[in-house]
């Protein structure tokens, strides 16, 4: 079973990984409230992709959970699991329980 | 096997899809003597059997089943360079007898499978930054010959993939290119009746029947390193007009 501040962990090193792209004054810290899409995103679509992507794989390949976060359950819910990170870590520890 | 081939597979990681039989079997052997290391992927059981050479059973029209494969092969070996698409069915037959299930056994190997492999392998070719994925495409996509309506549009849609693919993967060093195979001496051209076949390689530029070397001599160029610049590129055999 994955932590909270595990699933964290993941969700920060993926959006820490677009600094690289950035510029110095647009790089961000991020928190459980950075929004990742929607009106209060602080990423681009293709930022989100990437973070969405990178965390998928890192919890498959690196934490053995054999997830989507981009099936058409996350996509049909009434309330977006991608809008924030805290959203976002909650969905995937609600996946992880259900395996 | 020359130096550029060698220096072109040793060390990297493949997938090589429809390794069962015929071309994609071909091709994955090639890459194995030139030092990679291959995941072969096919409905049936492995026809290879070296260390370097593992198999999974998967049916790539599955999302769920190339989901997992995927997953096993990051974990197995933590990267991944090189996907050839190559597993496709075939069933050529007038649009007015052609079975439901014929159909769309053909869109979900030869379209959606492509797309499901080429997606999960760009989730771990982008890790490093560095991909090639090149699709096996077919003549048939633009000569559209009878009884190949459905075969032919999904090597067509495959190569309208191939662009976009190539599109949305650049930025992560990934390549995504066609090579459109002519009439070739495999499993699947010995179904079709031989005089289509002679008809079709008749009208061919260069009219014979392609060899694997052929393939494989384009499948080499666009897996080369030095061919970082080359993407959404379809190349024909045989002089076929794109």
């Amino acid at each position: 079973m994955l932590s909270n501040e595990i699933v964290e962990s993941v969700i920060f090193r993926a959006i820490e990984a677009l600094n690289a792209e950035r510029a110095l004054a647009d790089r961000i810290v991020p928190t459980v409230d950075t929004g990742l899409f929607g009106t209060d995103a602080t990423l681009d679509s293709l930022e989100f992709v990437s973070v969405i992507t990178d965390v998928e794989t890192t919890l498959n390949l690196e934490h053995g959970l054999e997830i989507s976060l981009a099936d058409d359950h996350a996509m049909s819910r009434p309330e977006s699991p991608y809008t924030s990170v805290a959203t976002l870590r909650d969905y995937i520890t609600e996946l992880a329980d259900e395996r | 096997m020359t130096a550029q081939q060698v220096s072109t597979y040793a060390g990297r990681i493949a997938v090589v899809t429809g390794t069962r039989t015929g071309l994609g079997k071909s091709l994955a052997e090639h890459l194995l003597a030139n030092g990679a290391k291959v995941v072969g992927m096919s409905r049936g059981a492995p026809t290879i059997s070296t260390p370097a050479y593992s198999h999974q059973r998967v049916d790539v029209g599955d999302d769920d089943q190339v989901r997992s494969a995927f997953i096993l092969v990051g974990r197995e070996h933590k990267r991944l360079d090189i996907l050839i698409n190559s597993a496709a069915v075939l069933t050529s037959i007038h649009a007015l007898v052609m079975p439901a299930a014929r159909a769309e056994e053909m869109v979900r190997t030869n379209f959606l499978g492509v797309f499901f492999t080429a997606r999960e392998a760009a989730k771990l070719m982008r890790r490093q930054r560095y991909g090639r994925i090149v699709n096996i495409g077919s003549m048939a996509s633009t000569l559209e010959p009878v009884g190949d309506s459905v075969y032919a549009a999904t090597k067509a849609a495959s190569m309208t993939l191939t662009g976009v693919l190539a599109k949305e993967f650049a930025g992560y060093g990934i390549t995504v290119n066609t090579v459109a195979v002519s009439a070739l001496d495999t499993e699947m051209l010995r179904k079709l009746p031989r005089e289509r076949v002679d008809e079709v390689v008749a009208s061919l530029l260069i009219a014979r029947i392609a060899t694997t070397e052929d393939v494989l001599n384009v499948v080499d160029f666009f897996v080369s390193p030095s061919s970082s610049y080359i993407t959404a590129q379809t190349i024909f055999l045989g002089g076929v007009h794109g």
